[in-house]
């Protein structure tokens, strides 16, 4: 019977290559079953709970923190590759001290986001803290900006700006080495043949070393909003009163004893962050096509 | 256009040294110059600098025993991924695997999850009977192992086929079967790359919070940036607070530094032939 013939010849197979398959079996085993694990969770309590996620959109909660997260994520992300940008034109090109200018701008890197953003609250205390004295005047040497102590995060818009700048603080080195790779990338022949052509060194990096790092700009992009979508220790810390989807799912979990809906979230989560990469990936494509086509 | 840039370098300095520095001064401040009251503004140096909330913390046992928690957790996570990564690293690294692209999607699937999505089902799991009867130290190893394993993997591939297959295949000549060849012949030359692999598990571990905080929410036994956050819910003197964070970044801040050089010399290592 072929059937038979099958199976023995899979037996065998699978005799010869029992060692592989035993190395290559138990990490194997153990990421996939958590990833099935999770999904199967996620799936079963979003359209189980009192509020299937279909219905999320009329709870207010959500729509918040939806709203929230969205400004985080749409404000952060520029904010993050301006950055990251800035400090790898500062390190690109080498000079004396170079490597240490680098293992310093690596810093923050090492610093749990749990720690910056507990740092970053200390700094904003109020009323009596290291930056409002400084808004104050109360040092000699700065100007006086305010009149009365600021309460950051007694306001949603300040607080909420607080967590987007710790957030940028604490992962600048990331975006900073991705960008550092592309502008390393790019040949130094075709700055020699710009600047013999009397390019300036604003119109080099405009039409020079913009266009031939939009591709690492485009990584960028597409990593750093999945990351600011999914934040949660520094809104967690720095504005506690005013969740974005992720502190929401942490209250939903804890406060209100809500697995279920706290799932919902969650899954929300998951298809948002699929959805921009899909929408960041498509436009990808297509500045990659219009850039060819130049 | 170069004083620009130096300007430029300066003001980034500042603002990375800033925070780190204000950290520190806090930790060796005095009373006086944490609770002014609004009489004065913060001295930016402490009047009186003194070493006594280090001395404060280091009788403290629940500190202590926090700073334990967190380094076994961070073994359990080092031991564990390295024993589940390194053989499939090995696999992945030597042998022809039909479909080996779909795997390697496989095994980074789970990372797609942001944690705080993943750590609700995480945490129904292993917080329900029969795992909630182990140690939450194993618990949370556990759950750090689930985010080092697809790293170590990667790190770990890279490692074996840096080392010649030769080796291998003359240990198969003298008769050494694959698993003895593995373990006697392959891991010891491995294990400096290897330890690379640990180290980052290791410090993954050290910083993690989301999956410490909701697995151990209701325990007593928790790691230190758990306990950090659980320390703010009393109000505590920005001394006391700078300090615990002090000492959590001291050692992830040097083996950023020593890991940092190490990389670099393993780049330039190879590049001239």
């Amino acid at each position: 019977m072929p059937g038979s013939i099958k199976i023995s010849s899979l037996l065998s197979r699978l005799k010869s290559n029992f060692f592989t398959i035993g190395f290559f079996i138990p990490a194997f085993l153990y990421l996939f079953s958590f990833f099935v694990i999770i999904l199967i969770f996620l799936l079963k309590f979003s359209f189980s709970g009192d509020i299937p996620l279909v219905h999320l959109l009329s709870v207010d909660e959500f729509k918040a923190a939806l709203w929230r997260s969205f400004w985080f994520m749409g404000i952060g992300t520029p904010l993050q590759l301006v950055v990251g940008l800035l400090l790898a034109l500062l390190i690109q090109q080498s000079y004396k001290g170079v490597g240490m200018v680098r293992s310093l701008f690596m810093i923050p890197i090492a610093i749990p986001a749990l720690v910056t953003a507990i740092i970053i609250d200390l700094l904003f205390s109020y009323p009596f803290g290291p930056i409002n004295d400084l808004l104050l005047g109360r040092h000699g040497f700065f100007p006086q900006i305010i009149t009365l102590p600021v309460n950051w995060s007694g306001s949603e818009f300040l607080s909420l700006v607080l967590a987007v700048l710790g957030k940028t603080w604490r992962d600048m080195p990331i975006s900073m080495l991705i960008l550092l790779a592309g502008l390393q990338s790019i040949e130094l022949e075709q700055y020699e043949a710009a600047k013999t052509m009397g390019a300036r060194s604003w119109q080099q990096f405009k039409y020079l070393t913009l266009p031939l790092l939009t591709p690492a700009i485009l990584t960028i992009l597409i990593l750093r909003s999945i990351e600011n979508w999914k934040e949660f220790v520094f809104p967690f810390v720095l504005a506690p009163a005013y969740p974005l989807l992720g502190v929401l799912i942490e209250r939903l979990y804890h406060v209100e004893q809500n697995p279920a809906l706290a799932a919902s979230v969650a899954l929300a989560l998951v298809i948002l962050i699929a959805l921009t990469t899909l929408v960041f990936t498509s436009i990808a494509k297509m500045v990659r096509e219009y850039l060819v086509k130049v | 256009m170069k004083v620009l840039k130096f300007v430029l370098i300066g003001v980034v300095l500042f603002f990375i040294i800033f925070p780190l520095f204000m950290m520190t001064k806090y930790s060796i401040s005095d009373r006086e110059s944490i609770v002014t009251g609004g009489e004065y503004p913060e001295p930016f140096l402490p009047f009186k600098p003194t070493l006594e909330m280090f001395g404060a913390l280091w009788s403290r046992s629940d500190f202590l025993k926090a700073g334990l928690t967190s380094l076994w957790v961070g073994l359990f996570a080092v031991a564990f991924s390295l024993l589940l990564g390194a053989p499939t690293a090995y696999a992945l690294a030597r042998f022809k695997i039909p479909g080996v692209a779909i795997l390697l999607f496989l095994l980074l699937s789970v990372r797609l999850f942001p944690d705080i999505s993943a750590v609700i089902p995480v945490a129904e799991l292993l917080l329900s009977r029969p795992f909630s009867l182990l140690p939450p130290v194993v618990l949370v190893g556990l759950a750090h192992t689930l985010l080092a394993l697809p790293y170590t993997v990667y790190i770990a591939k890279g490692v074996f086929e840096s080392i010649p297959k030769d080796l291998e295949e003359q240990a198969f000549v003298l008769g050494a079967a694959k698993s003895r060849t593995f373990f006697k012949i392959l891991t010891p030359l491995a294990l400096p790359g290897l330890g690379a692999a640990a180290i980052y598990t290791f410090f993954l571990s050290w910083n993690e919070f989301i999956f410490a905080y909701f697995l151990t929410f209701q325990g007593t036994e928790t790691t230190l940036p758990v306990y950090l956050l659980r320390i703010l819910s009393w109000s505590p003197q920005k001394n006391f607070i700078s300090a615990i964070s002090l000492l959590i970044c001291i050692p992830v801040i040097i083996f950023t530094f020593l890991v940092q050089r190490y990389m670099r010399e393993g780049l330039t290592a190879g590049a001239v032939k």
